[in-house]
């Protein structure tokens, strides 16, 4: 056996979590494997792009500094290999890859999140995509999704994503809200979406204020008597943002030609005569995210139900270990936040992982006390902040983990 | 679809990308070398990867992460494959996922 | 308004109706309708809808527990073929 095919740390996921946490366990001289299915590594970062303070914070650049930093300190990176199992034998895991398998003492699972879907009236035409996808084409493979699109949902990765869009020379034709459904519920409303963009514009900092300068200062206005809010909708940068007009269905034979749209009174009740169509080519729709922890279930691990983190996730203590013996999560799979919180979480799985393999010695409380700290410090002055209520849901899952597993799920 | 030559944010790509041919339900198109299979697709304004295995329905690109299993379509000698984590290789026979018949309803296949 | 053939599982194209027509016939958790309807069955494995049929169920009896039988992840979880199989059992 190579050490290759028996390194001491199985990271799956090379994104922001995945990378910083092979840093970390590398510099403390674990020999470490990371596995991605993308072709190249760097997770969701690799598209991700926002202005902060007036200059421009650059997820790309953040991975290859830490893909940098794992090359130099013999990190294997290996992409384009997907892990369809896992199971232990004695005291290793056998993580099963589409290019064989490979064993480790741990195993450090960053598999990140996936698209909650938004779906609508002729969602399965090509063309229709999620925002992600938009993304994902457009920042990563430098391929324009189409020449016009509209994105339908209304939520913080569709503010995030449409700005990025927008930078790189997509144009959007507005942000609508979807269809009313049992399944869209509140986030169908004007009211609610401009109570909820407002919720997110007071918090401290802002992230809308900072992202959106003047735009959240009109959607603040508008919100004060929600059917007031514009028929014709505000300028959000220079995408048009739509609360009050709604996507009823998408048309085209074969492929995207146009969405239907109309508008909505204050309470959220359709404008008769106000459909109308809207030419586009494509059309990225926005649902939000929630964690990806099918690996962590195969594993064996309980998994509890908190809505503020974007649904089921693993049971996991703050130092990231789980109630499997070897099995510890880091980033999105943990709950739905940005790269900068997924970085410190990597980090501080990592610690973990050198703390109970008995690498870290005296110093171990202290360091671990310190990578805490560092992801505490880091929410707080997260820009992109998918829920205001994660730190408190953060407190209710460690509260669980005290308790022991009596309180959650078996999957 | 538009490529984008030089990003706004991100710049140019770093080393430029070898153009390589392939076929499309046997039709000749120009890719980049190494670009997920969806991508050079989409550029050449594909935008059905697949029909429907039962309905026929037509198909594309929906999540690019393989998560949605929405791309897959066939490439000689591969078989099927997720299109949007594929790498583009020089001569790429590539054709769209079909509708299959079904011996319990009966359907066939012109 | 309602949506008859609003899709909810591209995958087995499973629309919202056939869910309605599942809940009327009995299956009142997330598993039964999966089992009724083949929603979140197909080639996705669920990854796309499942958080979609989730809501769904607890939309109908929100005051029920939440996932009173959460849908279960089963390996192989990513799509593989018998050469790689193969492969990893050599």
């Amino acid at each position: 056996m190579t050490k290759d095919s028996q390194p001491d740390l199985i990271i799956v996921g090379a994104g922001p979590a995945g990378l910083s946490a092979a840093v970390v366990a590398a510099e403390h001289g674990l020999v470490v494997t990371i596995l991605d299915e993308f072709p190249e590594p760097g997770g969701r970062m690799l598209g991700q792009f926002h202005e902060e303070k007036g200059h421009w914070w650059v997820g790309k650049q953040i991975a290859h500094n830490l893909i940098e930093q794992c090359c130099a300190l013999g990190v294997h990176i290996r992409c384009g290999v997907s892990v369809h199992g896992m199971w232990k034998n004695g005291h290793r895991w056998v993580i099963r890859t589409s290019d064989g398998s490979i064993t480790a003492a741990n195993v450090l699972l960053a598999t990140g999140g996936a698209e909650i879907p938004q779906p609508s009236p002729g969602w399965t035409l090509p063309g229709v995509m999620s925002i992600g996808a938009a993304q994902v084409m457009t920042n990563v493979h430098f391929v324009k999704p189409g020449r016009r699109g509209l994105i339908i949902g209304v939520n913080v990765l569709a503010m995030a994503i449409a700005r990025e869009l927008s930078v790189s020379g997509v144009s959007i034709a507005a942000i609508v809200l979807p269809s009313q459904s049992p399944l869209s519920g509140k986030d169908a409303l004007p009211k609610e979406n401009v109570e909820k963009l407002l919720g997110l514009a007071h918090l401290a900092p802002s992230p809308l204020m900072r992202m959106g300068g003047r735009a959240a200062h009109s959607l603040k206005m508008a919100g004060v008597v929600t059917h007031y809010f514009p028929r014709g909708g505000i300028k959000l940068w220079d995408i048009p943002l739509k609360l009050r007009t709604t996507a009823i269905a998408i048309n085209g034979k074969d492929r995207v030609e146009s969405v239907t749209l109309a508008d909505l009174n204050g309470r959220g009740e359709m404008i008769a005569g106000s459909e109308r169509e809207e030419k586009v080519d494509f059309v990225a729709l926005a649902g939000g995210l929630y964690p990806l922890a099918e690996l962590a279930s195969v594993a064996g691990c309980p998994f509890v139900y908190i809505k503020e983190l974007g649904g089921h996730i693993p049971l996991h203590s703050e130092e990231m270990q789980t109630p499997v013996a070897g099995l510890y999560v880091a980033g999105n799979i943990t709950g739905v936040e940005s790269a900068l919180v997924a970085m410190a979480q990597g980090q501080l799985a990592a610690t973990s992982i050198c703390r109970d393999a008995g690498l870290l010695g005296s110093q171990s409380d202290t360091k671990i006390a310190e990578a805490k700290q560092k992801v505490q410090q880091v929410r707080a002055s997260a820009l992109i902040q998918f829920h205001p209520g994660i730190p408190k849901a953060r407190e209710q899952v460690y509260k669980m983990w005290a308790k022991g597993c009596d309180c959650v799920e078996n999957n | 679809m538009e490529r984008i030559q030089n990003h706004p944010i991100l710049g140019r790509w770093q080393t430029p990308r070898e153009p390589v041919a392939f076929t499309f339900n046997g039709k000749p198109m120009m890719g980049l070398k190494g670009e997920p299979i969806a991508a050079a697709l989409l550029a050449a304004d594909v935008r059905t990867l697949r029909r429907h295995e039962e309905s026929g329905h037509a198909r594309g690109l929906y999540c690019a992460i393989g998560h949605c299993m929405e791309c897959r379509l066939s490439v000689e000698g591969k078989g099927l494959v997720r299109s949007c984590l594929t790498p583009l290789e020089e001569g790429m026979c590539i054709s769209e996922g079909l509708q299959l018949p079904n011996e319990i309803t009966g359907r066939k296949l012109l | 308004m309602k949506h008859p053939s609003l899709v909810i599982c591209r995958c087995e194209e499973v629309t919202m109706e056939q869910l309605e027509e599942a809940y009327a016939s009995g299956s009142c958790t997330s598993r039964q309708l999966k089992m009724k309807t083949r929603a979140t069955m197909g080639a996705c494995q669920g990854r796309v809808c499942r958080t979609l049929v989730e809501t769904w169920i607890h939309v109908k009896n929100p005051d029920g527990p939440r996932d009173a039988e959460l849908l279960s992840y089963r390996p192989p979880i990513r799509p593989i073929t018998f050469g790689q199989l193969a492969k990893d059992e050599a």
